[in-house]
């Protein structure tokens, strides 16, 4: 690829905020710079611009530390002194050794007598992996059982509660706010100004002049809260609190009849339903439906009654029905019954202001103004035309962020953020919060198609099940989501969204009445670090000595692959071919007005001896005998999202091994014909002269409203009866079972969630280990960096050259004063200490962090990477625990610490 | 005709996206960069302001860069642009002494971001003319100058315009000339009231700041 000046075009999803579009310079066969896509400015929602980490892609593609071939580990011992003794060899013995290895699982059996399947696939940087796996997932639906939860951190770590109840109450597996149309913004940590890619960023942007204000509530003063209107310090992991007392004043400080969307409050939730004196709701005896209090007829009235006009939300009532408990327990009542929403009230009743600020460091005036604000700006009543339909108009969002929405207290203060958003009918409308995208309900790429009705009024939900019958005794992967998790669901997303990190804790000392975790035979990772990424890191190393075989995609040497047997340097971005969906509704805050497909492909020669996954995959796939179940797989789409069209691969024998370039060929064609419905077919070669191809996508598709309410349906809040019951049942089945250690778990299932002590259980933790909890006075939390969010960014200078600008990289940052009273100056080095390990920075002073409170941003330490390991960031995960204790009901932990900091 | 910038302080983010496209577009080697995003902070805890303010050279009306130079190789073109002829230029220094808003850059010899050799994109991009001398922002004049040529409009066709302007994810770098009262530029100063860096020092800056 030689000769003048090229411009091709190329995607980049080195984030979840992607893919965003780009071209890559091209002079003279090299590569020399990026540039944003102005071809698509018109389409993509911020004018086709790409961030800053693409600008590293040209030093990631001639990196000279990459691995420039494939190499085969020599030495057996493993450890971090153990020079691994790489051996370059070719492909062709690469894939052969790794060929054999899994031949030898399908000779002896895929899955062991423990139940665990003997091959496990790790791939990291949560959901961006598939925008580069090319079509290896197709070769894994041939393959079969795989077991895709042994973490690397992308689960337990991400907005873990946000995912698993977003999806249940409103089908966003992250939440966003409709920024656009809204004015006011709640953001408990929510770092979208980072995180959340150049269209979050452009359009907080837009509405930033616009006027929105936006109160950030953080315990540090994050990038994002640099653009907002007020920062609000609060103690970390107290954020639901603050929520609780939001809730407080609206429902009793206020007079809700006026301040509320009370037309929402009885047709679109369970506000309304009558809850019995087991806790479950009241039913009809014969229809089993869910019972409302009609205060025209006096008397109680299924939910869906179509001459119900006034559903009682208030007051106690002498009512006749049954309710239905767990495994189908049934009672017949005739007692006193409440409506949901006047429980709610009685149960927020103790969360006042005052009670709040004890708890939180926020006054209890700012309490009682910010949710005042909050209604003050809910627009009660607006309405709003988008694409031609009125819809209701509620210009208010609250946001919640990492360590806020997972771990413990994530069930709470997601419930709560979502009740807000309830009360006053901002839920799911313009202006309000919305969900993005659906991983756990099918299918992923239409959330609104996800939509279907099911019981009770409410959205079908493909929770695991938890009846005697159905149940999932034995842990069919190490994370055991099926068995411990039914929010998790049962999608191909689901293993990476379990408990991850308890393959780790379990290996050596499994709990009661769980099977053995053991090592899986082979373990192929992709882009993906554990040993730096994961909670423990030491534990986690330990661990990696003893994987009997570990096949890594290799980008450079990095601290796992330390401990691989094999290394596969597979072509990288600018290096390989795949076309990926773009547009329409996606994470963070992707909203388009259209939806379509871009193509990433090669722009140059590859300096190093690398191969397109494709070509990897299709060939283990033939070397496995699995040829025709991966082609079959290619034709119904898995592995690329798109099922084939017209052109089929033929699976008869012997069926031809398929080039990458036919591969996406015939993908291209039918994702072109898929969106067309059928009137046009557009090959590989025109997506890489154009990049991409959209159809238009309605705005309305933003919000599930329009589909709710054709459907008839309602959300399951503000009381969780569903989840109380899935509870009793799961606890149930755990105790039949002899298992007791998940309890602390189960009492997560409430049906409205209660304050507990949170900070208390990360300081306890001191306890376990034979410490005091005193003796770790402050918290270290972690907090995005947008130059080093996933990517292979840490391995890159230039990255680091700029990421330097932005304060709190390289360091660990504490308040001035408390800095000062620790005798520690700007620059010292410092030790980190936690109650299980101890980690070294160097001290960066600021104003905008909490007394209490040291930032350590993105996960770092590296003693491998190169680059990275010169760069002398401390790290959050060098310092935490993997600890069944700070698992939360969902599987997830959160990314903070109690630590002593001294001066070295 | 006079070219200008305005920077939204209320959209930028401080995600350096500027930085370090600034950088792949002028090939400036390791360790130099012609423009960065300051991130500061404004007050005590707990009434403190995060600040991000870009900050690059203000392409003054009154370059003091300018007459201090010994060779005259710092030079200011009639559209406003100030420049360095690095024929002419010694690496003195008397610029970035004279200079208020630290813009002007030694690069003293070639520096490569990995030890040893040059990577095929640094090799390709190297400006050998600009060892030894003092460098800075040109308002990436040679993309404006070519743009003209082809009839495009600097501000508004990303192909005319500073790499910066163009690569801001968040809208918040303006370019165009600040004696058309009709440009994008010169109506948001007047919109939102754009304030210069510095106005004290008579410097006459031609990039403004929207704070507000």
């Amino acid at each position: 690829m030689s000769g003048p000046t090229q411009k091709i075009p190329v995607y980049c999803y080195q984030c979840v905020a992607g893919p965003d579009l780009l071209k890559v310079i091209v002079r003279d066969g090299v590569a020399v710079g990026v540039e944003p896509n102005a071809d698509f400015a018109e389409i993509h929602p911020a004018c086709g611009k790409v961030c800053v980490r693409a600008y590293g892609l040209i030093q990631k593609l001639y990196n000279p530390n990459r691995i420039r071939a494939p190499m085969k580990r020599t030495n057996p011992r493993k450890g971090r002194r153990e020079d691994p003794g790489w051996r370059e060899i070719s492909w062709d013995e690469a894939l052969g050794l790794l060929a054999e290895k899994l031949n030898r699982i399908r000779a002896t059996g895929l899955v062991e007598e423990t139940g665990y399947p003997r091959l496990a696939v790790t791939f990291g940087s949560g959901g961006i992996a598939p925008a580069y796996l090319g079509t290896f997932a197709a070769f894994l639906a041939a393959w079969g059982p795989v077991d895709q939860g042994i973490g690397s951190g992308q689960g337990v770590k991400c907005y873990h509660s946000e995912h698993l109840y977003g999806e249940f109450w409103h089908r966003a597996f992250t939440v966003a706010a409709d920024t656009p149309r809204c004015d006011y913004v709640l953001s408990f940590g929510y770092n979208g100004d980072a995180s959340a890619g150049v269209t979050g960023i452009f359009r907080h942007g837009e509405a930033r002049v616009r006027g929105l204000r936006w109160m950030q509530i953080e315990p540090h003063l994050s990038v994002t809260g640099a653009g907002a209107t007020e920062w609000v310090p609060i103690r970390p992991k107290t954020d639901a609190a603050l929520l609780f007392g939001l809730l407080y004043v609206i429902l009793h400080e206020t007079d809700w009849r006026k301040t509320c969307d009370v037309p929402f409050l009885e047709t679109m939730t369970s506000s309304a339903y009558l809850v019995a004196p087991h806790g479950y709701y009241l039913r009809d005896p014969g229809s089993m439906k869910p019972l409302v209090w009609d205060l025209e007829r006096e008397r109680p009235v299924a939910f869906d009654d179509p001459k119900l006009r006034r559903p009682a939300l208030e007051g106690t009532f002498l009512a006749a029905g049954v309710e239905l408990g767990p495994d189908g327990e049934r009672w017949s009542i005739a007692d006193s019954v409440r409506p949901a929403f006047a429980l709610l009230r009685d149960h927020v009743s103790t969360y006042t202001p005052a009670w709040a600020e004890a708890i939180t460091d926020v006054p209890a005036a700012t309490v009682r103004r910010l949710a005042r604000e909050y209604l003050s700006h809910a627009g009660v009543g607006r309405t709003i035309q988008v694409d031609g339909l009125t819809l209701p108009h509620r210009p208010v969002a609250v946001l919640l962020g990492k360590t806020v929405s997972n771990g413990w207290g994530g069930y709470e203060c997601c419930w709560a953020r979502t009740v807000l958003a309830a009360l006053v009918g901002a839920l799911e409308v313009p202006g309000g919060i919305l969900g993005t995208t659906v991983r756990l309900n099918r299918p992923a790429r239409n959330r609104l198609e996800s939509v279907r009705p099911g019981s009770d009024g409410f959205m079908a939900q493909p929770l695991n099940p938890t009846d005697r019958a159905r149940w999932e005794a034995s842990p069919h992967i190490r994370s055991g989501y099926r068995t411990l998790v039914p929010l998790a669901a049962d999608s191909p997303w689901s293993p990476a969204l379990s408990p991850a990190h308890l393959p780790w804790l379990f290996l050596d000392q499994p709990p009661e009445h769980w099977p053995r975790t053991t090592f899986p035979e082979v373990w192929i990772i992709y882009r993906t670090n554990p040993a730096i990424s994961n909670w423990e890191t030491g534990r986690v190393e330990a661990a990696l000595e003893r994987f009997p075989f570990v096949a890594a995609f290799a980008y450079t040497q990095d601290e796992t692959n330390w401990y691989a047997d094999l290394l596969l340097p597979e072509a990288t971005d600018l290096e390989s071919c795949q076309l990926y969906r773009i547009g329409g509704t996606k994470y963070m805050e992707q909203y388009w007005e259209h939806t379509g497909f871009a193509l990433r492909q090669p722009v140059t020669d590859p300096p190093v001896n690398c191969r397109d996954l494709t070509d990897i995959a299709t060939e283990l796939a033939e070397r496995c005998g699995l040829l025709p179940a991966y082609l079959q797989a290619l034709n119904r789409g898995a592995g690329t999202g798109v099922p084939l069209k017209r052109k089929y691969f033929d699976v008869r024998d012997p069926p031809i091994r398929p080039a990458a370039q036919e591969v996406w060929d015939r993908v291209c064609r039918a994702a072109t014909l898929s969106l067309t419905g059928g009137k046009t077919e557009l090959g590989l070669d025109w997506f890489k002269a154009h990049g991409a191809f959209f159809v238009p996508f309605p705005i309305v598709n933003y919000y599930l409203h329009p589909v709710m309410v054709a459907q008839g349906l309602r959300y399951e809040l503000p009381y969780q009866e569903r989840l109380k019951r899935v509870g009793e049942e799961l606890g149930r089945r755990l105790h039949e079972r002899g298992i007791r250690w998940w309890d602390a778990q189960l009492d997560e299932y409430r049906p409205l969630p209660i304050w507990r002590d949170f900070p208390d259980i990360w300081a306890r933790v001191a306890l376990k280990h034979g410490r005091r909890p005193e003796e770790f006075p402050l918290w270290l939390l972690t907090s995005r960096s947008m130059q080093y969010s996933w990517g292979a960014d840490v391995s890159l200078p230039v990255l680091a050259e700029v990421a330097r600008l932005v304060v709190g990289h390289f360091g660990v940052m504490l308040n001035r004063r408390t800095g000062l009273a620790l005798g520690i100056q700007d620059g010292d080095l410092v030790e980190i200490e936690s109650p299980t390990g101890r980690t070294k920075g160097r001290a960066i002073l600021r104003e905008g962090v909490r007394p209490d409170v040291a930032v350590a941003l993105q996960q770092f330490g590296h003693w491998a990477t190169p680059v990275a390991r010169d760069l002398g960031m401390p790290s959050l995960n060098q310092v935490s625990a993997i600890d069944l204790d700070l698992t939360d009901a969902t599987g997830s932990g959160a990314d903070l610490v109690r630590v002593a900091i001294r001066k070295v | 005709m006079r070219w200008g910038m305005v920077i939204d302080l209320v959209r930028c983010v401080g995600c350096q996206t500027c930085t370090i496209a600034c950088k792949q577009e002028n090939g400036l080697p390791a360790g130099v960069l012609w423009r960065f995003v300051a991130d500061s902070e404004v007050g005590e805890y707990p009434d403190v302001r995060r600040l991000f303010l870009p900050m690059q050279c203000m392409h003054c009306v009154e370059p003091p860069c300018v007459p201090v130079c010994p060779t005259g190789a710092s030079q200011q073109r009639e559209d406003g642009i100030v420049w360095v002829e690095y024929d002419r230029c010694v690496g003195c220094g008397y610029c970035a002494m004279a200079c208020p808003y630290r813009a002007r850059h030694l690069i003293k010899d070639a520096s490569w971001h990995f030890p040893g050799q040059p990577t095929p994109a640094e090799q390709a991009t190297a400006q050998p003319a600009r060892r030894g001398v003092m460098t800075k922002c040109t308002f990436c004049v040679d993309r404006v100058d070519r743009g003209i040529a082809r009839e495009l409009r600097p501000g508004v066709d990303p192909e005319a315009t500073p790499m910066c302007a163009v690569a801001c994810i968040a809208g918040a770098i303006i370019f165009g000339d600040l004696d058309d009262a009709e440009s994008p530029a010169c109506k948001l100063i007047k919109e939102r009231g754009a304030v210069p860096l510095m106005p004290e020092l008579g410097t006459n800056p031609s990039v403004y700041y929207v704070t507000e």
